[in-house]
């Protein structure tokens, strides 16, 4: 799953434990999150996608091999 | 729908970090001082410093993710958890399918003689499965 939570946070202004602080999360996470290390759950992804006032999927993308499958 | 809203607290990471400390540190005193009852010929301190250790640093790691408002864990931490559990699980599991049938049929061929050690660490192993499998199945009715 690929995601633009980098540039959305940046763009808010926000650091890592900020944002993670924001929807309830580790630092860690997010930083995971951000290198494609982990996927999050979707009530994670909602959370997310409230804060930024968007979509889930104006934040994460389907890699290719993961619309084939 | 969501709370998005910021917990009370200034720093979330360093909370993280004493409650690990904490933790890591209480059970680590309660090991060493096992081992140092067994070592000095003080059994039984050492068994009580364990025990003590080993319930209140449990008991620490379950209660204070449940009365603070900072995430102390959270959902990749528990990812994290289940996906070592199942890679240690299936480490035990390819392990015991390859070598304890053939222990077996060694020493029924009188080739070997497995020490209690061995048939200690079978049955803990057995019992370890026969727990998860209890678990998985309460889990699965959930």
């Amino acid at each position: 799953m690929e995601n633009d939570l980098p540039r959305r946070r940046e763009a808010a202004g926000l650091s890592q434990g900020e944002l993670a602080e924001a929807v309830g999360v580790t630092r860690q996470t997010i930083n995971a999150i951000e290198r494609d290390r982990y996927d999050p759950s979707l009530e994670l992804a909602f959370k997310l996608a409230a804060h930024f006032e968007c979509r889930i999927e104006d934040i994460f993308q389907p890699e290719a091999s993961d619309e084939e499958t | 729908m969501f709370d998005t809203g910021t917990p009370e607290t200034t720093d979330p990471g360093r909370a993280r970090r004493v409650y690990y400390r904490v933790v890591y540190a209480i059970v680590t005193v309660a090991i060493v001082g096992l081992l140092a009852g067994m070592i000095t010929g003080r059994e039984l301190i050492g068994t009580i410093v364990y025990c003590a250790g080993v319930w209140l640093g449990g008991g620490i790691a379950y209660l204070a993710p449940k009365l603070t408002d900072v995430p102390l864990q959270d959902e990749r931490d528990t990812d994290l958890y289940n996906r070592a559990s199942g890679l240690t699980l299936g480490v035990l599991f390819v392990l015991g399918l390859s070598i304890v049938p053939v222990i077996y049929v060694l020493e029924a061929a009188g080739r070997i003689e497995t020490p209690p050690e061995v048939n200690g660490a079978i049955l803990l192993a057995s019992g370890l499965f026969l727990v998860w499998g209890v678990a998985y199945g309460i889990v699965k009715r959930r």
